[in-house]
């Protein structure tokens, strides 16, 4: 930070400036001091006038003379400052010396300035000084000019602020009084400074922080911490309907906050502070209050508690932040083990000590104050002459000290082997008091022994084979099984999530002995040989994964991942996969039912196809971080599946209730079909992986296969069309346009090689959208967007152009072209999906003719185009005054006229149906009307399979064999299209909510589209699906199939108004 | 002193991008920047004017706490704007803004305004970072741009008032909880009604943070 701003003055010289900043100009400020010591009214503003000079020049001294600061010095002009404060000259005076000071200190640069500027002691007098913190200003200047002279501690410095011979460190102690107070930036500027004064690496001054403050601030702190989580719990157990939502993610991000702020203490690694630290954490919080919340909520009624997923959830939050070795273990060692009486090996601490102390391990709250407690140190330590430095004088009971002798020879020995404290040791002189600091360490024995026992008469069958069927669990582990059985509630995985996360956090834990994650066969990630594993973790996995590929599986996805992530943790080994047969086929069977899962839902859309690849991409790009899951408070209070609450899709249920959902327009249907999606996606790839094999078929585009801008390309054989590209900003160049199958290209002839092209530009077709210029039959708009990478950036368009052609054949051309190479590009892709599914390749006229046309011609007007195609047979189709061909989901462009004046083209030319955008109505009719062959088209095929195959899906579910699949080739085919029925009613509620979502949007047109998708397609009415789930004929089937019997009744209906 | 709301602002980036002088030059004019001194500060606060209301600003500069990770972590969640700032002469100051950006997205309440800035206008000769560039980052990131100079104060006061404006608005469409401290914004003190009257001497006559 020194002179970090000086690089840019660029050298350049004052003008008039040069008077004021000047020695001279110091000496006169210096007089008017001099004639003004005593503040009045009429002086005010002349002193604070002067004392701001004086900082300016001060601070161009330190940049240009040093003559000034000789000067300053000299004529001791800090005790002018001093002076001018001490009169209680009101707030103005005061909040500009502290300015003055602040900008003092913050840009001197020099350390000789520096130590001129603290030698004298008055710094200390200032901080000491009683301000008026009751003003908010006078506060948060304070804080803020301690926090700078807390910037400028180290080695040298820290003589002027910590006195030894007095035991005086008034920067520290001062600040830490703040600990607590209700501005958030005060607390965060004392953090600073604790922080940056520990890390000054001064024995005698972290010395005096350990035993004369150590242990009353950490004891507050840890109070502190331990209320706000109180506080948590309260405003969990009382929340409805997530109302405490906002409060609660407060509470959260306050407890990170605080958990961050001890783990930057810790790894600071001043060791013996850490002791302290480590003892008042393990002893007064995190085991009293959290661990022992885990245990049964009858149990020790009278002591502080917190509810499970809490306890849990705050517990995976400490080991994924607090990496320090002495504290997990210890932590984690209570945790897995409960009981260390037995097996471990560690010496000496077996041994339980029957004489407990409860007052060591509650969470209590201090006895004083932090003031009062620092005033008593200094207080006594000047008395006692450090001989027996207590620095557990807070909150101490009296057999503590008759206790402390034995604990500290006991401990002497156990230290040894402990990371923590070996090196203290070696300091001979302080031996004694850091044998007190360290023993509460070894006390944990006698934590677990206790909440053992008081676990043991509670523990249940079912939780004791669980243990016994663990090759060696031979001895209780009441904290363990406690976190398997939450593993097991079969409503819902509230407490299963947690658990998870709390498994994985301990794995993760760079600090954690690996010895103790095997001794439950909970293998780091990193661990090369093993093989075995943790069978009955596995098969909890396992059923997880089962459960969340059910229609109803009341898994949130976020609980899936993490399986998936802890499975492959314990299975897979660098030489392959250890997994048993038996539970490979139980995971294989449950990616078959993801498989049906997504089956369900496949249809011949583009929102599938789009969907489909989105969902894909934002999995791989965006990876669980479990240290960001944890982050959110949503998932502390009860999975919910009622989507309105805002919670992210990975943390949520699907939701039972789709009517309810469907009247406040929530994209429910979207939901399930990404969440299918994403399932099917995991529990994929788990099993590609545990089986050993590459994945071939995902993504679906991959980079490798696409035309890329610079590759040369044989065009002999290509048809391309010569044409003139003007891009956005004016910019005009001539290309030659070729298609591929997935893609279109802007070629230029390649200068070396005659009939070769040299590739300017390449795009998706998929994500194209073609339109006619208004007043140009010879140009077409071509906009191509990238999809959106990530939740915050927005789709862009990678190109944006308008395409002029030679004449308005060749327009057309390129047009049906670009339009038939969309087309096709996405009916590859959704080929290449059904084959993902094992769903039978269909010839592409079927999945046209009847996918496409019956399901999305109904509700989607904008995707009209194979519509229009059979239509333009038709002699009743009505031209429309769209008439663009493609467009992308959610995209319904209204206006494009021109294309009208050209209607006599090839049969692709695409007559809208609808003749008005508006009015609900319109569009079932204009969809309909567009194809009067439609209705045939759709029902012949699909009415007869239909009415005997209604209950197929059904027997999808139960389908396990592919030799099955043979057999009902077209069964399936008709399940798949019954399947496409609900998306006619999928969609409406579907399309609008999709916009902000679907990659392809740019954000000019976002506003009048939405309205215009929303006037084409109208939502279906709630009123005709509620009256029609009665005849609901899939029962069985959760939230998505409740909508099928409106399939069944809706289809028909459209076919009335056709024939107008 | 009575103000209408207080809005809690950081800043952030690199070291040396001119953070704490774009404070200092934005709290105190009294500072007159010149030539052959540099100067800044960690903490300023200031009395702006917006909609007849008077607010105050309270920024607090982070600079040298970037090693503590809960430091900057609990200084993103208090506020309520931040300003991300870079130097138009260093372009590895514009390179990390993605990761300041990160930080402060995942830190940081959602609601959270971001205006990004870049500093050091004047020294167009040595200029790394396109205006443009810095146009581009902020439309793809959705933040508010604006290039400022801390040394001739060109635009600084916009930089600062117009991250207060789209806070103020924020508040009136309801989108900040503003009874939930922990967003950065406060209620002032007597926030009944009699703002405009007493606030509006420009506080020139208050102390030395304030206003001049």
């Amino acid at each position: 930070m020194f002179g970090r701003s000086r690089s840019w003055v660029g050298g350049g010289h004052g003008k008039s400036s040069r008077n004021i900043h000047s020695l001279d100009h110091l000496k006169y400020l210096y007089h008017v001091l001099t004639k003004n010591t005593t503040v009045t009214e009429q002086n005010r503003n002349l002193l604070v006038e002067t004392i701001r000079s004086i900082t300016e020049i001060l601070i161009w001294g330190d940049q240009n003379d040093s003559s000034v600061f000789d000067f300053f010095l000299e004529k001791n002009m800090f005790v002018f400052f001093l002076n001018i404060l001490r009169q209680k000259s009101g707030r103005y005076v005061c909040v500009q010396l502290l300015q003055t000071l602040n900008i003092l200190f913050e840009n001197i640069s020099h350390e000789t300035s520096l130590y001129y500027l603290l030698s004298n002691n008055y710094v200390n007098s200032i901080i000491v000084h009683k301000f008026d913190f009751s003003d908010e200003e006078i506060m948060a200047y304070y804080i803020s000019f301690l926090k700078t002279l807390s910037l400028k501690l180290n080695n040298h410095t820290v003589h002027f602020f910590y006195n030894e011979h007095t035991n005086d460190f008034a920067l520290y102690t001062e600040a830490i009084k703040f600990f607590n107070h209700p501005e958030s930036m005060v607390r965060i500027a004392v953090r600073t400074i604790t922080l940056n004064v520990y890390k000054v690496d001064n024995q005698a001054m972290l010395h005096y922080i350990r035993d004369k403050t150590a242990v009353p601030y950490f004891s507050n702190l840890v109070w502190f911490i331990g209320s706000h989580v109180i506080e948590l719990d309260n405003c969990v157990q009382t929340d409805e309907e997530h109302r405490n939502r906002g409060k609660l993610s407060d509470l959260v991000a306050e407890h990170l906050d605080h958990l961050h702020y001890l783990n930057d203490i810790l790894i600071i690694n001043c060791e013996f502070l850490n002791d302290v630290l480590t003892d008042h954490l393990l002893n007064r919080l995190f085991l009293p209050l959290y661990v022992h919340s885990l245990e049964n909520p009858d149990k020790g009624g009278e002591r502080p508690k917190i509810s499970l997923p809490v306890s849990l959830y705050l517990l995976s939050q400490v080991f994924l932040i607090i990496h320090h070795a002495p504290l997990v273990n210890s932590l984690a060692e209570v945790i897995l083990n409960g009981d260390l009486s037995e097996t471990y090996t560690k010496p000496a601490q077996d041994a339980p000590r029957s004489s407990a102390k409860p007052s060591i391990r509650c969470f209590i709250k201090p006895t004083e104050t932090l003031e009062r407690s620092l005033e008593m140190n200094k207080h006594k330590g000047k008395k006692r002459m450090q001989k027996r430095p207590n620095y557990k004088n807070v909150g101490e009971e009296e057999d503590e000290e008759r206790g402390s002798a034995e604990d500290a020879q006991e401990d002497a020995e156990k230290t040894k082997g402990t990371e923590g404290g070996s090196k203290s040791m070696k300091t001979s002189g302080e031996r004694e008091e850091i044998e007190m600091v360290i023993m509460k360490l070894g006390k944990l024995s006698e934590v677990a022994t206790a909440g053992a026992s008081v676990q043991e008469q509670n523990t249940t069958d079912e939780e004791k084979s669980a243990a016994t069927s663990s090759e060696n669990a031979q001895w209780s582990r009441p904290f363990l099984d406690m976190v398997y059985h939450a593993l097991d509630s079969p409503d819902d995985d509230y407490h299963a999530l947690f658990v998870l996360c709390l498994l994985y956090a301990m794995s993760h834990n760079k600090g954690m002995d690996p010895e103790k994650l095997k001794r439950i066969q909970l293998p780091v990630p990193s661990e090369a040989e093993k093989t075995t594993y943790n069978h009955l973790l596995a098969e909890r996995l396992i059923r997880i994964m089962n459960n969340a590929a059910q229609p109803d599986g009341r898994i949130r996805l976020a609980t899936l991942e993490l399986s998936c992530l802890l499975l492959k943790q314990q299975v897979l080994t660098s030489s392959g996969c250890v997994i048993k047969d038996v539970h490979l086929a139980c995971l294989e069977g449950a990616r078959e039912e993801s498989v049906h899962l997504v089956r369900h839902f496949y249809k011949g859309e583009e929102i599938f196809l789009d969907m489909f690849e989105d969902e894909y991409r934002s999995m791989t790009i965006k990876p669980m971080n479990v240290e960001y899951l944890m982050m959110d408070a949503s998932i502390l209070l009860p999975p919910t599946g009622t989507p309105l609450t805002g919670i992210d899709f990975v943390k949520r249920l699907p939701c039972g209730d789709v009517e309810k959902t469907r009247r406040e327009k929530f994209p429910e249907a979207e939901f399930l079909v990404q969440r299918a999606i994403r399932v099917f996606f995991m529990l994929r790839s788990l099993s590609l992986q545990l089986r050993g094999e590459p994945e071939t078929q995902l993504p679906l585009t991959r980079e490798e296969d696409l035309i890329k801008t610079d590759d040369v390309l044989d065009l002999n054989n290509s048809d391309l069309i010569a044409c003139t590209v003007i891009t956005k900003d004016g910019g005009m160049v001539q290309r030659f346009l070729a298609v591929d199958i997935y893609q279109m290209s802007l070629v230029e002839p390649d200068v070396s090689r005659l009939g070769w092209g040299v590739v300017k530009f390449a795009g998706l077709l998929q994500d194209m959208q073609v339109t006619g210029v208004e007043d140009d039959s010879r140009a077409l708009n071509i906009t191509i967007h990238k999809p959106a990478s990530s939740p915050h950036s927005k789709p862009f368009p990678i190109l944006q152009a308008t395409f002029v052609f030679s004449d308005h054949i060749r327009c057309i051309i390129a047009k049906q072209r670009l339009a038939k190479g969309r087309i096709q590009a996405r009916r590859m892709k959704m080929q290449r999906i059904a084959a993902l599914l094992d769903l039978p390749i269909q010839p592409t006229t079927e999945v046209l003719g009847f996918g496409l046309c019956s399901t999305s011609s109904q509700h989607l007007p904008f995707r009209f185009y194979e519509q229009c195609r059979r239509g333009s047979s038709d002699p009743t189709v009505q031209r429309s005054v769209f008439a663009s061909v493609d467009k992308v989901p959610g995209f319904a462009v209204a206006q494009c006229i021109n294309q009208h004046s050209s209607p006599s083209l090839s049969s692709p030319s695409p007559p809208f149906a609808s003749g008005s955008p508006g009015g609900s109505g319109s569009t079932s009719h204009c969809d309909s009307g567009g194809s009067s062959s439609a209705p045939s088209a759709t029902q012949s095929p699909a009415d007869a399979p239909t009415t005997p195959e209604q209950p197929q899906p059904h027997l999808d579910q139960s389908v396990i064999g592919n030799e099955v699949d043979v057999n009902s080739k077209p069964s399936k085919n008709s399940s798949a299209r019954s399947s496409e029925g609900e998306t006619m009613h999928l969609s409406p509620s579907l399309l609008p909510a999709q916009q902000p979502t679907i990659s392809l949007l740019y954000e000019d047109t976002a506003d009048t589209l939405s309205v215009e998708s929303l006037t084409l397609v109208p939502p279906v009415d709630p009123h005709s699906l509620r009256a029609l789930s009665g005849i609901s004929q899939l029962p069985a089937m959760a939230a998505a199939d409740s909508e099928t019997p409106a399939e069944g009744a809706v289809s028909p209906e459209p076919a009335g108004p056709t024939e107008h | 002193m009575a103000y209408a709301y207080l809005f809690k602002y950081i800043i952030i980036g690199d070291t040396g991008v001119g953070k704490s002088c774009l404070l200092l030059q934005f709290t105190d004019k009294r500072f007159q920047p010149v030539h052959d001194l540099t100067m800044g500060v960690e903490f300023g606060a200031r009395m702006i004017t917006i909609d007849g209301k008077q607010i105050k600003l309270q920024i607090w500069d982070t600079a040298g706490q970037e090693s503590f990770r809960s430091i900057t972590r609990s200084y993103y969640r208090g506020a309520a704007g931040a300003l991300l700032v870079y130097d138009i002469t260093r372009r590895d100051t514009f390179n990390h803004l993605t990761t300041w950006l990160e930080d402060a997205r995942q830190h940081s309440n959602s609601n959270m305004v971001i205006m990004l800035i870049g500093n050091k206008s004047d020294l167009e000769s040595r200029r790394e970072v396109k205006k443009e560039e810095g146009e581009a980052f902020a439309r793809e990131h959705g933040l508010i741009f604006m290039e400022t100079s801390a040394k001739t104060a060109s635009n600084v006061e916009e930089a600062f008032i117009n991250t207060a404006k789209e806070i103020y608005e924020k508040i009136q469409e309801g989108v900040f909880d503003i009874n939930n401290e922990a967003n950065g914004i406060k209620i002032g003190p007597q926030h009944a009604a009699t703002n405009a009257s007493h606030g509006g001497n420009q506080g020139g006559q208050q102390a030395g943070g304030g206003c001049c």
